[in-house]
C-alpha cells in the first residue's frame, strides 16, 4: 500500500500457496479430503466438468462453497436447514454458557480475593485456572461498604471529611517528622561509630606506624585472625628454628584502638647471669640494668626487651646443649645451671668456677655488691653474646654461598662453638702466659748471667695482625666485626721463640714453642710443640731425618724440657767456645770437663762443672778431683735474676782458671 | 655434576621489583654477579653423523672379529668464565692485542679463583619439568688461561661476552637474575679475549630491551641417585610454584641449549669462483 494514494483499492485476498511439484503421502490425504468436501466423490471430477465449471466462472474457492451449499439446499432443503438451525442453537447456547460461566467465575475470583486478606482461609482452589495463572498476591484487593464520603453532599458528611482531611495532613505531618527525627538519629548514632572506629583505626595505626618507625618489621598474618591484621617480628631472623618461631607476635586492637600486648610479649624477660665461683664462694657477678616494670612500658620497649630476651635465652640453650659434649672438660649441667671449671685466668685460687644461668631479668636488682670479680664475669657474658650474634650472621653468610651439590649426605647444622670458644681461650691464656712468664724468667737469669738470649713471644698469631685484617676487611664479603670474631672460633696459635745462649752475632739459633690450642680434633685443648735448632740437633746426636719437633701436652712438661736443653746449651755448646781446647764432654746431662796439667806433669787436672736451670734459677756447680782456683773441691753459684751478679763466663774463669 | 635448570625473563622495567620480591623469598641481599664468558670452539672439524657406520654394503672378508663401532664423539664448544669486579672494568681502548701482556689466572693463597672452565652437556631428554644437564666446572689457578685454552683441544676463539646481574641462594636453588652484555660491534674483529677489559659504560644489553633472565639452578652431584633427583626436582618445582604470578619459570626448549659444534656437510666445490659468503 502506497502511501500517496491512501484510498486505493486494496484487495484482501490469501496468498497464494507454493505450488508443489509433488504432494507427500500427508499432503494428499488432506488434499482428497479437500477436494471431497467442495467437489464430492473424485468420480465426479473429471476434466469436463471442470472444464464447465471454469466456463461457469466458477474457479473460486467460495463460490464453489456455496455452489455445493445451495446445490445440497436445493436437493435437501428441509433436513440441511434443520440440521443448521440446530446447529446454530447449539453454538449460541455454547456461547451463551461460556458467557455466563466466565463471569461467573470472575465474581467468584473477586470474591474470592475479598476474602483471602484472611490468611486463615485457604482460597486457592477455587480460583478459576486461569485467574491462578496470573498469580495475584494474596489480600491484594480490598472491599468496602457504603458510600465514599466524597460523593456525599450532606452537611455532616462534608464536616467529617473536612475533620478528616485536616487529621490525614496533621498525620502525615507528623508521621513525617516522626521520619526525619528518626534519619537524623540514625545518621547521628552513624557519625558517632564512624568517628569512634575512624580514632581506633588512627590510634592502632598510629602505634604500628610507631612501631614500625622503630625499625621493627611488620607484616600481615597470615590467617584472618580477628582484630590482628598485623603481626611484629621481633626474634632476629637467623636465631634457630624454635627461638626464630617464637619471635613473633599479633598486634591485636584493643577496645579503643590501643595495641594488646601478645602474651609473648608479656613474658617477664630473661637474662644470662654469668657468676664466678672461687671454692664456692661468689667473686663476680654480670648484670644488665633493669628495664623497670612491665607494664609502664611503650609497646616498642617490650618488644625490645622480648627480643633480648629471646636472645639471651637462645644462647643459653645453645650452650646448654653445647655442654653435654664438653664433659670432659670439666663442664657440667646441673640444676639449669652451667658449670665450667677453670684453670688460670690470673685466679688466686685453684678451685675457680664460672656458673651460667638463665635468669629473670629483673630478679637480679636485689642484693647488688660490688664484687671484685665483676669485671671478669661481665666481660664473660659480653663474648659470649658477641659470639651469638658472630653465629647468626655466620649463618647467613653460609647461607649466602653457593650451596655444594646436592647428595646423599645431608649438611649437617653444628652447635655454634660458644663455651668451646671460651674454654680454648681459657686454656689458650692459661697455656701461653703460664710459658711464657716462665719463660720471660728464665731469659732475665741468664741475662744476669751474662749470657746473651732475646725471647720474642705472642700469644696468638693472629691477635697480633688484628690491625691489618681489619684493613683488609672490606675486600672480602663479611664484615670486618665477624673477620674478627672468626679468629676467635679458629684454633689458636701462640708463638715464643729464645735465642740460644751459645749462638751469638748475626746468626742467632732459636728454640721456637708453638702454641696450639683447639677444643677438638686433634689436640683437645692446648698443646705445645717445641722446634729444636739446628746445633741442638748436633749437640743431641739425632739422626738427620729424626724429627726435631717434639709435643707436650702440658706447660710443666714443656718448661722441665726447656730448662734441661738450656742448660745442655750452655754445658756443650757455650762453654766449650769460651774454654777451646781443653773441654770434653763425657755425658749426655749438661756437665762438661775441664782438663788442664796440673801441677805435677802426670797428673791431668780434671774439673767438672755441671750446670742446672730449673725454676727460672740457674746454678752453676764446679767440683774437681784436686782443687779449684779458689782452693775449695766444690763450689757453686746460684743466678736469679737480679742484676750486679757476676758473669757465668767470670765465675767459671775464677773457678778454673 | 648435573643442573636441574628452569628459565623466566623479567623485562627491564620491572627488574627492580622482582629484585626486592627474590631478596624476601631468599631472605638475603642480593649479590652482585659479573662475569665474562669467553666461547672456544674446538679446531678439529666434528665427523658426520653416521660415518662410522658402514654403508658400503658387506664385503667379502672372512668374518672375523667385528670391529668394534665407536660412536662418534660429539663435539662441544666451551667456555671460560671469569669472576669479575666493578673495577676490573678500564678505560679500555679497545685493543685485543697488547704488547706481550697476557690474561693471567693466578690467585694469592686464600683467595678464591678467579677463572674457571664450564662444560655443559646437551640437557637431558627425560620429562621432570625441569631441564636437567650435566656440566663440569674446572678452576684454573694459574697461567695464562687462553693460552692453556688454545693449547688443549686445540681450540680457537670465537667471542666473548659479560653478565651482569644478581645472585640469590635460596635453600638448594641459586637464583641468578642476570642479563647478557656485549661489546657492540668488535665482535667479529676479535681473534682473542681482551686483556683490558672495556669500559662498563660501553657494554650493552645484548637483547636491545634489555630484559634480564631468572635462571633457577639446582646443582646435582649424583644424576643417578634417584632420591636425591628426585627431591631437588620437587624443591625447584616447588621454587617455580612460589614465583608464579611474579615470574613465569619454564623448561627451556631442550636444543636451544645445545653445545655441540654442527657438522656442516664439506662445501661443494664451486665450478666458478664465486665471493663466499661471510
Amino acid at each position: 500500500m502506497s502511501v500517496d494514494n491512501p484510498t486505493a483499492n486494496v484487495t484482501l485476498r490469501a496468498w497464494p500457496a507454493p505450488a508443489k511439484e509433488a504432494l507427500g503421502k500427508e499432503d494428499i490425504i488432506p488434499q482428497i479430503i479437500q477436494l471431497t468436501t467442495e467437489r464430492g466423490h473424485l468420480r465426479g471430477i473429471t476434466e469436463k466438468t471442470l472444464l464447465e465449471d471454469i466456463e461457469a466462472g466458477k474457479d473460486v474457492p467460495e463460490d464453489v462453497m456455496e455452489d455445493v451449499e445451495t446445490a445440497d439446499k436445493k436437493e435437501e432443503p428441509s433436513l440441511k436447514a434443520r440440521i443448521e438451525e440446530l446447529q446454530r442453537a447449539k453454538v449460541e447456547m455454547f456461547q451463551k454458557l461460556e458467557f455466563a460461566s466466565f463471569h461467573a467465575g470472575n465474581a467468584m475470583n473477586l470474591v474470592n480475593l475479598c476474602l483471602s486478606r484472611d490468611p486463615a482461609r485457604n482460597l486457592e482452589t477455587a480460583y478459576t485456572p486461569m485467574f491462578k495463572l496470573t498469580n495475584v498476591p494474596r489480600g491484594s484487593f480490598g472491599i468496602d461498604k457504603g458510600k465514599t464520603l466524597d460523593e456525599s453532599e450532606r452537611l455532616e458528611d462534608v464536616e467529617i471529611r473536612e475533620g478528616l482531611k485536616e487529621r490525614r495532613r496533621l498525620a502525615m505531618k507528623g508521621s513525617r517528622m516522626e521520619a526525619l527525627d528518626w534519619a537524623t538519629d540514625s545518621l547521628l548514632k552513624a557519625a558517632v561509630e564512624l568517628e569512634t572506629q575512624g580514632k581506633k583505626e588512627a590510634k592502632y595505626w598510629e602505634e604500628i606506624l610507631s612501631i614500625s618507625e622503630k625499625g621493627w618489621p611488620l607484616h600481615r598474618t597470615r590467617k584472618e585472625a580477628r582484630n590482628a591484621p598485623y603481626a611484629v617480628r621481633y626474634g632476629l631472623p637467623e636465631a634457630s628454628n624454635h627461638f626464630k618461631a617464637r619471635g613473633l607476635a599479633p598486634l591485636r586492637m584493643n577496645k579503643d584502638g590501643g595495641i594488646i600486648l601478645d602474651p609473648n610479649l608479656r613474658l617477664k624477660p630473661k637474662t644470662l647471669r654469668v657468676r664466678i665461683s672461687d671454692n664456692g664462694q661468689i667473686t663476680g657477678t654480670s648484670h644488665l640494668p633493669s628495664q623497670g616494670d612491665l607494664d609502664d612500658l611503650a609497646i616498642e620497649q617490650s618488644i625490645q626487651l622480648s627480643r633480648d630476651s629471646l636472645f639471651e635465652e637462645e644462647l643459653f640453650h645453645e650452650m646448654s646443649l653445647e655442654s653435654r659434649q664438653l664433659l670432659g672438660y670439666g663442664t657440667e649441667y646441673r640444676s639449669s645451671v652451667i658449670h665450667i671449671a677453670v684453670q688460670g685466668l690470673r685466679s688466686p685460687v685453684e678451685g675457680r668456677k664460672i656458673l651460667i644461668d638463665c635468669i629473670d631479668r629483673d630478679g637480679q636488682l636485689q642484693l647488688r655488691e660490688e664484687l671484685s670479680q665483676d669485671w671478669l664475669a661481665q666481660n664473660i657474658a659480653e663474648a659470649l653474646r658477641l659470639l651469638l650474634a658472630h653465629e647468626h650472621r655466620m649463618r647467613l653468610h653460609r647461607r649466602s654461598q653457593i650451596p655444594p651439590p646436592m647428595s646423599q649426605n645431608k649438611r649437617q647444622q653444628s652447635s655454634p662453638p660458644l663455651l668451646r670458644t671460651l674454654l680454648a681461650m681459657f686454656s689458650h691464656m692459661d697455656a701461653v702466659d703460664s710459658l711464657h712468664a716462665y719463660m720471660c724468667a728464665t731469659a732475665k737469669t741468664l741475662m744476669s748471667a751474662g749470657l746473651d738470649v732475646t725471647l720474642e713471644t705472642s700469644r696468638e698469631a693472629s691477635w697480633v695482625k688484628l690491625t691489618e685484617v681489619i684493613k683488609e676487611a672490606h675486600k672480602k664479603d663479611l664484615p670486618a666485626t665477624d673477620q674478627l670474631l672468626l679468629a676467635f672460633t679458629r684454633p689458636f696459635d701462640g708463638l715464643a721463640s729464645i735465642s740460644l745462649p751459645s749462638s751469638s752475632g748475626t746468626q742467632t739459633e732459636r728454640i721456637t714453642i708453638a702454641t696450639r690450642t683447639y677444643i677438638g680434633q686433634p689436640v683437645f685443648g692446648s698443646e705445645h710443640k717445641l722446634t729444636l735448632s739446628p746445633t741442638l740437633v748436633e749437640v743431641l746426636a739425632l739422626e738427620a731425618d729424626q724429627q726435631r719437633q717434639f709435643k707436650f701436652a702440658s706447660t710443666a712438661e714443656a718448661i722441665s724440657y726447656l730448662d734441661w736443653i738450656l742448660a745442655l746449651d750452655i754445658a756443650h755448646v757455650y762453654l766449650p767456645k769460651e774454654h777451646p781446647g781443653n773441654s770434653v764432654i763425657r755425658s749426655e746431662e749438661p756437665h762438661i770437663t775441664f782438663q788442664s796439667s796440673g801441677s805435677s806433669k802426670m797428673t791431668i787436672k780434671e774439673d767438672d762443672l755441671s750446670i742446672e736451670l730449673k725454676s727460672a734459677v740457674l746454678k752453676a756447680t764446679a767440683y774437681t778431683n784436686t782443687h779449684l782456683n779458689t782452693g775449695a773441691t766444690v763450689e757453686s753459684f746460684t743466678w736469679h735474676g737480679s742484676g750486679g751478679q757476676p758473669s757465668l763466663k767470670d765465675k767459671v774463669k775464677s773457678w778454673i782458671g | 655434576m648435573h643442573e636441574l635448570l628452569l628459565y623466566g625473563q623479567v623485562p627491564s622495567a620491572r627488574h627492580d621489583q622482582v629484585l626486592k620480591i627474590l631478596a624476601g623469598v631468599a631472605a638475603m641481599q642480593p649479590r652482585r654477579v659479573l662475569e665474562r664468558h669467553i666461547i672456544y670452539r674446538p679446531t678439529r672439524e666434528p665427523e658426520e653423523p653416521g660415518a662410522h657406520l658402514s654403508r658400503r654394503g658387506g664385503t667379502q672378508n672372512v668374518a672375523g672379529k667385528p670391529v668394534k663401532q665407536s660412536a662418534v664423539k660429539d663435539l662441544f664448544y666451551q667456555q671460560l668464565v671469569q669472576k669479575l669486579s666493578n673495577e676490573d672494568f678500564g678505560a679500555g681502548t679497545g685493543h685485543s692485542q697488547q704488547d706481550g701482556r697476557t690474561l693471567s689466572a693466578l690467585v694469592k693463597p686464600g683467595e678464591e679463583p678467579k677463572w674457571s672452565l664450564e662444560f655443559q652437556d646437551l640437557p637431558d631428554t627425560g620429562d621432570r619439568g625441569v631441564s636437567i644437564r650435566q656440566t663440569s666446572t674446572t678452576h684454573l689457578v694459574s697461567g695464562d688461561p687462553h693460552a692453556w685454552m688454545v693449547a688443549a683441544g686445540p681450540h680457537h676463539f670465537v667471542s666473548e661476552y659479560y653478565i651482569e646481574g644478581h645472585r640469590f641462594v635460596h635453600g638448594n636453588v641459586v637464583i641468578l637474575l642476570h642479563r647478557v652484555l656485549h661489546e657492540p660491534g668488535v665482535r667479529s674483529l676479535e681473534t682473542a679475549p681482551k686483556v683490558d677489559m672495556p669500559a662498563f659504560t660501553a657494554l650493552q644489553p645484548l637483547d636491545p630491551s634489555g630484559a634480564y633472565i631468572l635462571e633457577a639452578k639446582i646443582r646435582l652431584h649424583d644424576f643417578k641417585d634417584t632420591p636425591v633427583l628426585d627431591n631437588g626436582v620437587k624443591e625447584l618445582l616447588a621454587f617455580q610454584e612460589q614465583m608464579k604470578g611474579c615470574v613465569e619459570l619454564a623448561l627451556p626448549d631442550r636444543l636451544s641449549l645445545d653445545s655441540r659444534v654442527k657438522w656442516k656437510p664439506p662445501p661443494v666445490l664451486p665450478v666458478q669462483t664465486r665471493p663466499r659468503k661471510v
